[in-house]
């Protein structure tokens, strides 16, 4: 018996392999949940979608009639919404003195304004109530040089999910975010091929392991199954580097 | 096959009938971990290991020499402790300027120093194995308010940060240490005050998911915490609705659903 069983799943930010949302479409799949991932490009997230057994949809976050498309799909295709995942994100990195309003802006369409008509959308179809989170990060736990951009539209998005889930529990909705530290994925791949960067973030984990993305679709699994009597809250999957720090650039050019 | 399969488990704070520790045995066991029940009622124990295959063992949480032995005696008949839970807890409701020196004295040994000994009994057999997953009940109340509860919620503060400090400091011999948060929960310890009329009441509206937890919401946050899908550490779990978002009703609050429930039963 599957800890997903009967349940019906959006997955957006699945556009590569090596992503949380592939991971997370993988693991919702193994758990018996039907699955329809999303992601800008249609031709990746359908030669993805190909591969997992699920439906592919073509979602640009930037657009709410995308998104409200998106959400009727999932009703239109299984007849209802229960778990719905945001990991859409982009790299946003400039120094505070150099930040642009064009980085500012960017960030926030995808980060902050995106991830809050997510969870609108996908709330307005969930009649049965339901579970939805957004990616926030360890950048917003401890604080990371040039992440202005990034950083702060993801923290503005935590504070919706806190007020959704204030708003939305009435309902039975649950609105949750998840927090990964410095994971290996496609946006970071650039970071991981560094040794330098590789060792200066290691030293400051507890646990003494990079998260994966697998770590991270657990996560989603728990807060996606009925296991979970929680909302508005951020869970962090940083192997504890919440509790230390993020290396100054400094520590490795 | 169950989600902790093959897992030797400590939960400390089981012998009261149908308490939170209880509950968690119960759920750990049917995940097919292998458990170990302790608390000072040696008859509520052991009736309780008796039905889920477990072993019953003795603990006073407030005396060192005696959690040290239990920890000791379930090594020795569990073969090893993969999970410690510490669900014991006194949920003393006492004004401030009333508060004793003595329920000072007893909120610290049992809140405090107690699960400071537990970790310290943990860690070395923990180390010895190559990791473990420690996990503190702690309650909204070490971030939320409440009133008349003070010397509760401040050591439940106190050892929230004390697990931070070991997931730091012991996480690189694989080591996990998270606490879990439950709101108002119906078990034995707030029977009392659940039986007042209206006085529960007075809480719900703080729940944004429209109702109380129950220890099963947070055995399933522990089983989640305890099994090897959990890649989290130094984290506090708020498993209780949401209650955090709103918060728990005044003293006035409560005094005024108390005295509208008793006018209504007239």
């Amino acid at each position: 018996m599957g800890r997903l069983n009967g349940k019906t799943a959006v997955i957006l930010g699945a556009s590569d392999e090596r992503s949380m949302g592939y991971a997370t479409a993988r693991r919702f799949i193994e758990e018996g949940a039907n699955v329809i991932i999303a992601a800008r490009r249609k031709d990746a997230v359908e030669a993805l979608a190909g591969k997992l057994g699920a439906e592919g949809v073509a979602c640009d976050i930037t657009s709410e009639a995308e998104l409200e498309a998106l959400a009727a799909h999932a009703v239109k295709t299984f007849g209802t919404l229960d778990i719905a995942v945001n990991y859409a994100g982009i790299e946003v990195s400039a120094p505070i003195l150099d930040v642009t309003a064009e980085d500012l802006r960017r960030s926030s369409d995808v980060h902050f304004v995106g991830a809050t008509l997510f969870i609108k959308q996908m709330a307005r179809v969930m009649a049965a109530g339901g579970s939805i989170m957004t990616a926030s990060s360890l950048t917003i736990l401890v604080q990371a040089p040039g992440q202005a951009a990034y950083a702060g539209a993801k923290g503005g998005a935590d504070v919706v999910v806190r007020i959704a889930a204030n708003e939305l529990g009435e309902k039975g909705i649950r609105v949750n975010s998840i927090a990964p530290g410095f994971t290996r994925s496609a946006m970071t791949e650039a970071y991981f091929e560094m040794e330098a960067v590789r060792r200066a973030f290691l030293k400051e984990m507890p646990l003494g392991r990079f998260p994966t993305v697998e770590d991270v679709a657990e996560v989603a699994l728990w807060l996606g199954s009925d296991e979970a009597f929680v909302t508005g809250q951020r869970i962090d999957v940083t192997a504890g580097q919440a509790l230390r720090r993020v290396p100054l650039a400094s520590e490795y050019v | 096959m169950g989600r902790l399969e093959g897992k030797r488990a400590l939960i400390v704070g089981a012998a009261g009938t149908g308490n939170m520790g209880q509950v968690i045995a119960r759920r750990f066991a049917t995940e097919g971990a292998k458990v170990a029940v302790a608390g000072r009622h040696m008859d509520v124990l052991q009736a309780l290991a008796g039905e889920i295959g477990g072993v019953a063992v003795e603990c006073d949480f407030t005396q060192r020499d005696s959690i040290f032995a239990m920890v000791e005696e379930s090594m020795a008949r569990l073969g090893g402790i993969d999970v410690s839970v510490n669900a014991t807890g006194w949920g003393l409701l006492k004004p401030f300027l009333e508060t004793s020196d003595e329920d000072m004295d007893r909120m610290y040994a049992l809140q405090l120093r107690g699960p400071f000994q537990w970790m310290q009994a943990l860690i070395p057999v923990m180390e010895k194995q190559g990791g473990g997953s420690i996990i503190q009940i702690s309650s909204a109340t070490a971030t939320i308010m409440f009133h008349d509860h003070s010397a509760y919620m401040a050591t439940k503060a106190g050892t929230d940060h004390m697990i931070r400090t070991v997931a730091n400091e012991f996480g690189p011999a694989g080591i996990r240490a998270n606490s879990v948060s439950p709101g108002v929960t119906e078990t034995p310890m707030t029977a009392e005050a659940g039986a007042v009329p209206g006085l529960l009441d007075a809480f719900k509206k703080g729940y944004p998911l429209g109702r109380y937890g129950t220890s099963e919401d947070i055995a399933a946050g522990c089983v989640f915490l305890a099994s090897d899908e959990c890649f989290m550490t130094g984290e506090n779990l708020q498993v209780n609705g949401g209650l955090r978002l709103r918060g728990n009703p005044t003293k006035t609050d409560i005094e005024a659903s108390v005295a509208t429930a008793m006018s209504a039963e007239g």
